[in-house]
C-alpha cells in the first residue's frame, strides 16, 4: 500500500518540476549554510568553515541526481528526455526528417487504406447477436437455394437448427416512368429474431408475417435507419405509412437500428420484405413454388458446442429426404439423379456475404502484398539514412559511453528517435489512408451498383496502424542502433577520419539493404507488367459485336400487361423507337449482353441419341429481327429472323459458330434441325436458319459457350421485361426524352431505365483496370524509392572514399578507372538484387494466376522488360556519383580531413 | 583517521523517524546533526543519501513536510513525523 502511495506521488511530481528544483536548491544551500555557521562557532575561519561543510556534505550534484531519481519516474523521465533530444535532432536535419516522414506516411497510409477495405469486407463481423455461431448453408458448394428447399430446411429444426433465409434484390420506388431503385432484402419471418436485431422504432417481422401472399397484417415492410432518415426525414410517424414498391403497397411496421446494415458487407439495405409477399409482384410467375429458381441464401445458428463440421454431418441424415420432397418434376432422368445426390453443408459466415470478397478477394490480397513491399522498400531507405547518420555520430556515442552511458541506454535513445519518426508519419498516413480507400472503393464501384463499404476507422484498423508503425520503426531502427553502439569507447576519440576504406567503413549492410530493395522492386515491376498486359488483353478481346454508340433501354411492364399482349406491345415499342430521328437501328433482346442473367438448357442435333447433359448444355437468348444487323455481328451463313418467323409458324433457331462446329462439324447446319429443351414452354424441334460468329454473353473472360437464338415473337411464355438495343446516330441525351415519350404513348405506367452499353461493358472489367492502375502506380513508386536508395548509398560510399580516390588519382589512375571503381559496386548490387528478385517473382507468380488473362504468369517478356528497366535506372542512379567522384581534384581530396 | 561506519539506508529511515518523534519538526540538517550527536559521533550520516531518503519517507506517507521559516530564520523544509503509522514496519 505504501509503495503504491509512493508511486502515485511520483506520478504527481511530473507537474511543477521547476518550482521543486528551486526548492531543493534552496534547501541544500541552507543546509551548507547552517553547517558553515556551526563550524564558524567552533572556531574555524570563514573559508575553512565553508570548505569543511562542503566536504562533509559530499557531492551536491550527485545528491541532486539521487533526489531527482527518487522523486520522479526515471523511465518516463528518460523517455521524455530522449524525445526532446530526438526532436531537436530532427529539427537540425530537416531534409532527412521530411524525406523519412513522407516515405513513412506514404507506406503506412497505403497499407492502412487497403487494410481498411479488407477489414470491412473480409474480417469485420456482422453487428448481430453472436456472429461467430453463424453459418451459411451450401448445396454442392453453392450458396443459393430454391424456395421449396428453404421451406423443407426451415421445417426441420432438430436437424438444421435455427435458420433464416434472405436474398438481395432491388425494388422500384417510382410510380411510373424512370426507375428509382431501392436496395431490398427478401427475409424470412424469423430473420430479425434469430439474428438478435432489436427494432429502433415499431416492430420487426414475426413468423406470421411470412405467409404466402401476406400475413395477418397484410403486406408489411421494415426499413433501414438510413432510409428512414433520407426518405422520411426521421419522423416518428413513419410507422403505419404506406410504401410503394414495384407499384405494390406495403405498410411500414418498423425501423432497424443504425448499426444494422443488412448482411452484405459491401452494400447497405433500404427495405426488407417477407419472402411470403413475393407472389404479390408476379402472381402468374411466382418463384415460391418454382423448384428450379435458385435465389435464396440460407443462414443458420449453430447450437452450443457444435462445430460447423459436426453441423454438416447432421445434415447428411436429412439431405436425402429434403431432396426427394423438392424434386422438380419436369427435369430429365439424369438431372433428377444428380438433384437427389446433392449434398448439404454449413460453413462459417461471421463476416456476412460480400460480392466484393468473392469477386475481388484475390485482387485485394495481391494489392495488399504490393503495398506491403512498398513499405519495406521505404523502410530500407530510412534505415540506410539512419545508418549513415549513426556513422557520423560515432564520436558522440563513444564519448557518452566513456563517461558511463550503458549500451542499452544508447540503444533505447536511438529507438526513441526512430519511434518519433514513425509517430510523426502516422497522422499524414491516416489522412492518406482515408483518401486512398475512398478512391479505391470508387474505382471498384459502377454507376449502376455503387459500393457502400463502411470504411469508418474501427478498433481493428487503428490496431493495425499502430502495430504497423511500431513494427516498421523497429525494423528500420534496430540495425542502425546496434551498429552505432558497436564502437569501443576509445576508438572514436582517436579516429582521424581519414576516410580510408577500413573494414567497418565498407557500409556493407547498407549495400545489402539496397540489394533487397531492388529485389522487391523487381517483383513489383513484374507484377505491374503482368497486370497491365492483362488489361490490354481484356480491352482487346473481341466481343463479337460493336458496343459503341448503343443505348440499352430496359423496359419492365410489371403487372400492367397480361402475358398474351406483351409480344405485341414490345413490337410496337420497337417500331416507335426505330422511327425516331437519331436512331439508326434497333432490336429487342431478352438477356442484354453482360446483364448478369442467363438461361440455359440442352440441345443436340435432331436424329442423334440424347447426349450426356454436359455435352449438350446450350445457352439461350431471344432476339427480334434485325438484332444482328443492329449489333453489327457477323452472320456466317443463312439469314436473320424475319416477320414471318412468328407465333404459329415453324419454330426456327439461329446458332453460333461454336454450336455449329460442336454439333455438325464441317457440315453445313442450315436446313438441319436442332432438338432443344429450354424449359416447359420451349421444347421441341427447331429449324436452323442461320449461323453467327461467336458473341460474348455475360463476361469478357468467359470461355466460349454454345448459344442458340430464338425469335422474340415465338416466345410462348413472354417475360414482363425486355431490353431494346438502339444504335444511335446522335448523342444519347438528345434521343432519350423522345424515347421516354414514345414509351409513355404506347402504354402509360411502364418502368423504363436507360444505359449506354459501352459503359456497362467497360464497368465489367473494373477489377482489371483497378489492379493494373494500382500495381503500375506502386511499381513506379517502388522504382523511384529504390533508385533514390541506390543513389544515396553510392553517394555516401564514394564520399567516404574521397581520400582513397584522391590518392589513386595522384598516383596516376585515370578518371575512368575511378568511375569504374564506383560503378563496379553498383553493378554488383543491381545484379544480386535482380537475381533475388527474379527468384522471388518466379516463386510468387503462381499465386496470381487467377488475376492474369491472356498470358502466363511466368511470361518471359514481362520479366525481361522489368529487369531491363530496373538495370538501366540503377546504372543511371550510380553514374552521377561516380562521375562526381572522378571530377575531384586529388590535392583537394587529400587535404580534406 | 578512523572512518566511521556508514549508516545503512534502512536504518537511516528508522533513525530519522525516531529523531522526529523526539524532537517534533526539524529541517534536514538538523535531523542529520541530531543523529550524529545522539550516537556520540559514532555514526556518520551521508548527507547525500539523507535527502533522497527523506523524500522517500514523505512519498510513502511516513512524514509530512512544509515550507516555512525555522527558529534560526532559515528557510527550509521542516519535517514532521506523521502519527498515522507509529508501528515499526
Amino acid at each position: 500500500m505504501r509503495k503504491l502511495r509512493g508511486w502515485i506521488v511520483r506520478f504527481g511530481s511530473l507537474f511543477g518540476k521547476g518550482r521543486k528544483d528551486r526548492e531543493l536548491q534552496e534547501e541544500l544551500e541552507s543546509h551548507i549554510q547552517m553547517h558553515t555557521e556551526d563550524n564558524l562557532r567552533s572556531g574555524m575561519t570563514a573559508q575553512e568553515a565553508r570548505r569543511q561543510a562542503m566536504i562533509k556534505f559530499g557531492g551536491i550534484e550527485s545528491t541532486k541526481e539521487a533526489y531527482c531519481e527518487q522523486r520522479g519516474l526515471p523511465l518516463l523521465d528518460s523517455l521524455v528526455q530522449d524525445l526532446r533530444y530526438a526532436w531537436r535532432n530532427l529539427l537540425g536535419s530537416p531534409g532527412f526528417a521530411l524525406a523519412s516522414i513522407l516515405s513513412l506516411a506514404l507506406g503506412i497510409g497505403a497499407n492502412t487504406a487497403i487494410f481498411s477495405i479488407v477489414n470491412a469486407v473480409m474480417l469485420r463481423s456482422l453487428p448481430v447477436k453472436d456472429p461467430h455461431r453463424l453459418v451459411q448453408f451450401t448445396i454442392d458448394g453453392d450458396g443459393t437455394f430454391t424456395n421449396p428447399l428453404w421451406e423443407e430446411i426451415r421445417d426441420r429444426q432438430n436437424a438444421c437448427g435455427e435458420t433464416v433465409a434472405y436474398s438481395s434484390t432491388e425494388f422500384d420506388l417510382a410510380e411510373e416512368g424512370e426507375r428509382k431503385p431501392a436496395r431490398g432484402m427478401w427475409v424470412s419471418g424469423d430473420f430479425f429474431n434469430v439474428l438478435g436485431v432489436q427494432p429502433a422504432l415499431g416492430r420487426l417481422f414475426a413468423r406470421d408475417d411470412d405467409v404466402h401472399g401476406g400475413g395477418k397484417q397484410g403486406p408489411v415492410a421494415v426499413i433501414s435507419h438510413d432510409f428512414w432518415q433520407t426518405h422520411f426525414s426521421g419522423e416518428p410517424g413513419v410507422i403505419g405509412k404506406v410504401l410503394r414498391l414495384d407499384r405494390q403497397s406495403f405498410e411500414i411496421v418498423g425501423v432497424t437500428p443504425q448499426a444494422f446494415r443488412g448482411l452484405d458487407s459491401d452494400h447497405g439495405y433500404e427495405v426488407a420484405i417477407p419472402i411470403g409477399c413475393e407472389p404479390l409482384f408476379h402472381p402468374d410467375r411466382s418463384s415460391l413454388g418454382n423448384r428450379s429458381t435458385w435465389w435464396l441464401n440460407i443462414l443458420g445458428r449453430l447450437p452450443d458446442g457444435v462445430t460447423a463440421h459436426q453441423g454438416s454431418e447432421r445434415l447428411k441424415v436429412v439431405a436425402a429426404g429434403i431432396m426427394q420432397e423438392t424434386l422438380p418434376g419436369d427435369w430429365d432422368a439424369a438431372g433428377k439423379q444428380s438433384y437427389l445426390k446433392q449434398r448439404l453443408q454449413v460453413v462459417p459466415a461471421a463476416a456476412g456475404f460480400s460480392g466484393v470478397r468473392s469477386q475481388y478477394g484475390a485482387a485485394l490480397l495481391t494489392v495488399m502484398t504490393v503495398v506491403g513491399f512498398v513499405l519495406l522498400i521505404a523502410c530500407a531507405n530510412i534505415a540506410n539514412l539512419l545508418l549513415a547518420r549513426a556513422a557520423a555520430r560515432r564520436r558522440e556515442f563513444s564519448i557518452r559511453m566513456a563517461i558511463g552511458a550503458g549500451r542499452a541506454r544508447l540503444i533505447r535513445q536511438l529507438l526513441t528517435e526512430s519511434l518519433l519518426l514513425g509517430l510523426l508519419g502516422v497522422p499524414a498516413g491516416l489522412v492518406l489512408a482515408k483518401w486512398g480507400s475512398r478512391f479505391l472503393v470508387r474505382l471498384l464501384s459502377t454507376a449502376g451498383d455503387p459500393l457502400q463499404i463502411d470504411l469508418s476507422l474501427d478498433g481493428m484498423v487503428l490496431l493495425f496502424t499502430a502495430g504497423l508503425t511500431v513494427g516498421t520503426c523497429l525494423l528500420f531502427g534496430l540495425a542502425p542502433a546496434f551498429r552505432a553502439v558497436r564502437v569501443a569507447a576509445h576508438e572514436a576519440l582517436s579516429l582521424a577520419s581519414r576516410g580510408t576504406v577500413a573494414g567497418a567503413n565498407r557500409f556493407n549492410l547498407g549495400k545489402a539493404l539496397v540489394a533487397g530493395q531492388i529485389a522487391l522492386c523487381l517483383v513489383l515491376m513484374v507484377a505491374a507488367g503482368l497486370f497491365s498486359a492483362t488489361l490490354r488483353n481484356v480491352l482487346r478481346e473481341p466481343l463479337g459485336f460493336d458496343q459503341h454508340k448503343v443505348l440499352a433501354i430496359e423496359i419492365d411492364t410489371r403487372q400492367l400487361v397480361p402475358a398474351d399482349q406483351r409480344i405485341a406491345l414490345f413490337e410496337t415499342l420497337l417500331q416507335k423507337v426505330r422511327q425516331l430521328p437519331g436512331v439508326a437501328s434497333a432490336a429487342t433482346i431478352l438477356f442484354k449482353p453482360f446483364s448478369g442473367s442467363a438461361q440455359n438448357g440442352f440441345a443436340f442435333p435432331d436424329g442423334e441419341d440424347e447426349r450426356d447433359t454436359r455435352d449438350s448444355r446450350t445457352w439461350l437468348n431471344r432476339v427480334s429481327p434485325g438484332y444482328f444487323k443492329t449489333m453489327r455481328a457477323t452472320i456466317l451463313a443463312g439469314r436473320e429472323f424475319e416477320e414471318g418467323d412468328k407465333r404459329g409458324a415453324e419454330k426456327v433457331v439461329i446458332i453460333d459458330e461454336k454450336t455449329a462446329r460442336d454439333y455438325f462439324g464441317t457440315q453445313d447446319p442450315i436446313g438441319q434441325c436442332l432438338r432443344g429443351d429450354f424449359g416447359p414452354n420451349t421444347k421441341g424441334r427447331f429449324l436452323i436458319i442461320g449461323v453467327v460468329k461467336d458473341m460474348k454473353y455475360a463476361e469478357i473472360r468467359e470461355p466460349k459457350r454454345r448459344t442458340a437464338f430464338l425469335p422474340m415473337a415465338q416466345n410462348g411464355d413472354p417475360s414482363p421485361r425486355v431490353t431494346i438495343l438502339a444504335r444511335l446516330a446522335a448523342p444519347p441525351a438528345s434521343v432519350i426524352p423522345a424515347i421516354r415519350a414514345a414509351t409513355t404513348e404506347a402504354r402509360h405506367g411502364l418502368s423504363v431505365s436507360f444505359g449506354e452499353l459501352e459503359t456497362q461493358i467497360s464497368e465489367s472489367f473494373r477489377q482489371e483496370k483497378a489492379v493494373a492502375l494500382l500495381s503500375s502506380f506502386f511499381g513506379g513508386l517502388a522504382l523511384f524509392l529504390a533508385v533514390v536508395g541506390l543513389y544515396g548509398v553510392t553517394s555516401y560510399t564514394s564520399a567516404q572514399r574521397r581520400n582513397e580516390s584522391g590518392i589513386r588519382m595522384a598516383l596516376g589512375a585515370q578518371r575512368n578507372a575511378v568511375i569504374w571503381l564506383v560503378l563496379r559496386d553498383v553493378v554488383v548490387i543491381i545484379s544480386l538484387g535482380a537475381a533475388l528478385g527474379l527468384a522471388i517473382a518466379l516463386g510468387l507468380a503462381r499465386l496470381i494466376a487467377s488475376l492474369v488473362y491472356g498470358l502466363s504468369p511466368h511470361d518471359g517478356r514481362s520479366f525481361l522488360f522489368a529487369a531491363l528497366v530496373l538495370s538501366i535506372a540503377g546504372v543511371l542512379a550510380g553514374i552521377f556519383p561516380a562521375w562526381r567522384a572522378s571530377r575531384l581534384d586529388p590535392s583537394e581530396a587529400l587535404r580534406c580531413e | 583517521m578512523n572512518s566511521k561506519p556508514d549508516v545503512w539506508q534502512g536504518t537511516l529511515a528508522l533513525m530519522v523517524l525516531k529523531t522526529l518523534e523526539r524532537t517534533g519538526s526539524l529541517h534536514g540538517y538538523g535531523i542529520a546533526r541530531q543523529i550524529e550527536q545522539t550516537s556520540a559521533d559514532l555514526l556518520k550520516v551521508n548527507y547525500g543519501t539523507l535527502y533522497p531518503a527523506l523524500l522517500k519517507l514523505e512519498q510513502e506517507g511516513y512524514i509530512a513536510s512544509h515550507w516555512g521559516v525555522s527558529d534560526n530564520n532559515r528557510r527550509g523544509w521542516h519535517e514532521k513525523a506523521s502519527w498515522m503509522d507509529r508501528e515499526v514496519w
